[in-house]
């Protein structure tokens, strides 16, 4: 009996052990397969890319990542044929990702977009403020916490130089300064350049600017609406930091992805008292295209753009994907009646029209 | 039993004490210390001295070893914009000039705020009850103004010259006084406000912890109010020092804030610095931050946590900062030439024999051209001689020589003339003879009380420069005793002293502790470095 038990231990033992050494032998030769992908991204996607989950999912396609956040504006001049260069790129915007194809193009190279994920342009605002929109005709409620804005007539009220306080029923944010949305600089980051797109399609009849006289023209004027705010910060998160923590008095107004507070109702299940969204009409997406230079980096483009369940974690992070119920089911708990469907999407002009009024605007600032 | 106790307790006592003690560090100078290449060099300005126990804190969470290196702010900022901040990082109150421009944007790789503090007038809680400025009142900036001008409001301040907080204050009045909000030009700046407000302007330095002391020494009929940022003001009312505590006012058109962001300036410590941001703006560092400076935390987590510290119901509504470097400027020289109060001073030089040896003669003959117009830098700038003001050099060596006086003129042609006549004066001084550093002094005091009798409208001090010790006339003891006999008037006026070459250091500080002074020290730097920072207490 026991000679017999003995017998089975050392047997079970000696097949644990072979499983183990088969095992890590498996492991190693799928470790010696993973393909380290280097890439630019965005600030606005580097949260997703540092989750440990995408980073174990992607591992799974035996894809390492290696990636470095650097500003939109400064990818294309990052475009390389050297070794150890970058194989892909995300920047925010499709304006941006057109300059990197351009830079591409010129090196030889074939690149390939994706759009996996994207994240609407709101004004995030507060109670108090929107009811003085809403008092002032230029918004409507359209849920709970979320407003509609008719971007035409703030653009107005903005060229006429109105301050808070000489508006109608603003005993809860009286206020000297000027109503103005705060936007990041147009020069350095994109959510500011997208601010002056959409404003231009406003003026323009609500028709993208396809001209580069009436480009020049219409951003001749558009520029005050940078100017006159003063300082810009030239990331769109210290918009958002600002917005949530200095609050009201800084940031009555502020142009933010979609993505920066729903992400942060999301993870802290809990949004401050009185902040509010405002959907602007007509609006722009901000895209995250990724652009992939090679084989192996469409592969993870492809990836990124159908993977159930990496859409699923893009949306923790306040992004839409290519399923918009997944979005609205997965956002139904964060206080806000975020849209499942934003209509009124205009696209940005082309982009040496873009690159046209960016140049008016600079030289506008000095 | 007792016994042992007691002597527990004294230690604890010492302890406690000897870890409270605030060194007082001296403005614009750098700690020496080598940099170490494996550590993420920061490049702060002086007022983030209280963050610098951050760096053991850091190191430990995160292994990232940080080395801070302090500065002046206008001086970082233009390190930084000219690529020469020789550090792998920066952090300032704020970084606006240097992101508005585009040689300052081209050096900065990323950036992230950490935490804010609003710049605020504390005033004395009684003076504020009389003035009304308690509960929900709205204080508007012209009511700050008119009670300055109507000398209600006393206030100590950072120079607008040399400082970020001094120059955001006068960028916040010009801008709530402008006849639009925002993007401020020069048309739209209203003098006599500005103006009126500077009325109120009686304590000037360069250094919130030398202010302080003032303030503490002062506070009642000289001084009842202190414009500093929100954390500094708290942690004020807090030390327990002040006659009594000051209430917080937050103008209403809008005050500005500092931000303090973290600017990274040498790509491949990229790694590390976000490491440190990541920490510096997690709970750990922003808890330890809103505690322990008294800053408000940017993580919203924290912010709940330590709201208590703050105080609650104030909206923070942002003045609009004026990114035009031109601006800047032109509202800096207007408030050099034509807006403060002008300055009156006597520059008690010693042209002793001790002067003729290895360059002293030629550090003070070039300090002396510094102050007459020939450093063009930005900081020679702001610190040379300024319209409407009245210097007086009055030479010594073993006999007092007859002071000579210029009449600096607001009309920037007739000032190159006088600024010419300076220099010239100065290329004619002669090295020789003893030194009779009290009975100067003391000539220098009497010189200016009779100055102020006439002309009361002028921010009197005596600029004592000496090499040596007094070995002739007057000593320690009997310029004491003189002191006390003269006028009041004469009493007021500060002397700030230069420590250089054998420069008997005990007597130079007393001479300035009695006088109500301050003690610079030029034996390691250069001395026209020093002159120009004693410009910024005048």
């Amino acid at each position: 009996m026991n000679k017999k038990w003995g017998l089975m231990a050392t047997l079970l033992f000696a097949v644990a052990l072979a499983g183990t050494m088969i095992y890590s032998v498996i492991e190693v030769n799928r470790g010696s397969q993973l393909r380290t992908l280097k890439g630019f991204i965005n600030l606005n996607v580097e949260a997703f890319f540092k989750d440990p989950r995408v980073q174990q999912i992607l591992a799974d396609h035996r894809f390492k990542v290696d990636v470095t956040r650097i500003g939109s504006r400064d990818m294309a001049a990052k475009v390389s044929t050297a070794p150890g260069a970058a194989q892909f790129f995300i920047p925010s915007g499709v304006l941006v990702a057109q300059m990197i194809k351009e830079a591409a193009k010129k090196l030889n190279l074939t690149a390939t977009t994706y759009n996996p994920f994207y994240s609407p342009l709101v004004v995030a605002s507060w109670e108090p403020v929107a009811q003085i929109l809403v008092a002032n005709g230029l918004a409507v409620k359209s849920g709970d916490r979320v407003y509609d804005l008719d971007l035409g007539k703030l653009i107005e009220l903005m060229f006429q130089k109105k301050r808070w306080n000489e508006l109608r029923e603003h005993q809860n944010y009286d206020v000297t300064r000027s109503v103005l949305v705060a936007t990041t600089d147009p020069r350095t980051a994109s959510s500011g350049a997208m601010y002056l797109a959409l404003v231009s399609q406003s003026l323009n009849n609500n028709e993208v600017v396809t001209d580069r006289e009436t480009a020049r023209k219409l951003a001749g004027r558009i520029a005050e609406l940078f100017t006159r705010q003063g300082f810009k910060e030239n990331y769109v998160n210290s918009v958002f930091d600002d917005y949530l923590s200095i609050g009201m008095g800084k940031v009555p107004l502020g142009l933010l992805y979609e993505y920066q507070p729903v992400s942060h109702a999301m993870a802290k299940k809990a949004f401050p008292a009185e902040a509010v969204l405002l959907y602007p009409k007509p609006t722009l997406f901000g895209k995250e295209v990724f652009v992939a230079l090679n084989e192996d980096t469409k592969e993870l483009g492809e990836l990124l753009s159908t993977n159930p369940e990496l859409q699923r974690i893009a949306v923790e992070y306040g992004f839409r994907g290519t399923n918009s119920t997944l979005f609205k089911e997965m956002t139904g708990q964060v206080g806000f009646a975020v849209k499942e469907i934003v209509v009124d999407v205009v696209d940005p002009p082309a982009s040496e029209i873009m690159d046209e009024m960016i140049t008016v605007v600079t030289d506008a600032m000095k | 039993m007792f016994k042992r106790a007691f002597w527990i307790f004294l230690a604890v006592l010492v302890i406690f004490l000897w870890a409270k003690h605030d060194p007082s560090p001296t403005p614009g100078s750098n700690r020496i210390e080598a940099p170490d290449p494996a550590a993420l060099s920061i490049l702060a300005t002086s007022d983030l001295r209280d963050a610098e126990p951050l760096a053991g804190l850091i190191q430990q969470a995160t292994g990232v070893k940080v080395q801070f290196f302090f500065g002046g702010t206008m001086e970082s900022a233009d390190k930084v914009i000219n690529g020469k901040a020789g550090a792998d990082a920066a952090w300032f109150a704020n970084a606006k000039y240097v992101l508005s421009d585009p040689r300052g944007r081209s050096q900065v790789k990323l950036q992230d705020k950490i935490m804010f503090s609003p710049l605020v007038i504390g005033v004395s809680q009684s003076e504020a009850q009389k003035l009304g400025w308690t509960g929900d009142t709205k204080v508007t900036w012209r009511a700050i103004a008119e009670a300055a001008k109507a000398g209600r409001l006393r206030y100590a301040m950072n120079n607008p010259a040399s400082s970020n907080q001094g120059f955001m204050a006068l960028m916040g009045v010009a801008a709530a006084f402008a006849d639009k909000p925002e993007a401020l030009t020069l048309a739209d700046i209203r003098k006599q406000p500005i103006r009126d407000f500077l009325v109120g302007y009686k304590l000037v330095g360069d250094n919130s912890s030398y202010l302080t002391a003032k303030f503490i020494e002062q506070q009642g009929a000289a001084v009842n109010a202190f414009i500093n940022y929100e954390s500094w003001l708290l942690s004020l009312n807090r030390s327990g020092k002040l006659r009594e505590p000051l209430t917080l006012i937050y103008p209403y058109e809008g005050v500005a804030t500092a931000d303090y962001p973290l600017l990274l300036l040498n790509d491949a410590k990229r790694a590390d610095y976000v490491k440190v941001v990541d920490y510096l703006k997690g709970p750990e560092a922003q808890r330890w931050l809103a505690e322990n400076t008294l800053r408000r935390p940017f993580n919203p987590d924290v912010a709940g946590q330590v709201a208590k510290l703050f105080p609650t119901g104030q909206l923070l509504v942002e003045l609009p900062f004026t990114a035009d470097r031109a601006v800047a400027d032109a509202l800096l020289a207007a408030y050099m030439n034509e807006y403060r109060i002008p300055i009156a001073s006597v520059f008690v030089l010693d042209t002793s024999g001790s002067m003729a040896e290895a360059g002293r003669g030629k550090s003070l003959i070039e300090s002396l051209y510094f102050l007459a117009g020939a450093d063009d830098s930005p900081t020679g700038r702001l610190t040379r001689l300024a319209g409407r003001e009245q210097v007086m050099l009055l030479p010594f060596s073993s006999e007092i020589y007859p002071p000579v006086r210029f009449d600096i003129p607001a009309d920037d042609q007739a000032r190159a003339t006088v600024f010419a006549d300076i220099r010239r004066y100065a290329d004619r001084l002669k090295m020789g003879g003893a030194t009779r550093l009290y009975d100067a002094t003391l000539a220098a005091l009497k010189l200016l009380a009779g100055e102020k009798e006439k002309r009361p409208g002028y921010m009197y001090s005596v600029v004592l420069f000496t090499d040596g010790e007094s070995n002739t006339g007057l000593d320690w003891a009997g310029f004491q005793q003189a002191y006390t006999q003269l006028p009041r008037l004469a009493q007021e006026i500060p002397v700030f002293t230069i420590l250089y070459g054998e420069g008997n250091v005990r007597e130079l500080e007393k001479v300035a502790e009695l006088t109500h002074g301050k003690t610079f020290d030029a034996r390691q730097v250069n001395l026209a470095t020093v002159f120009k920072e004693i410009r910024a207490y005048q």
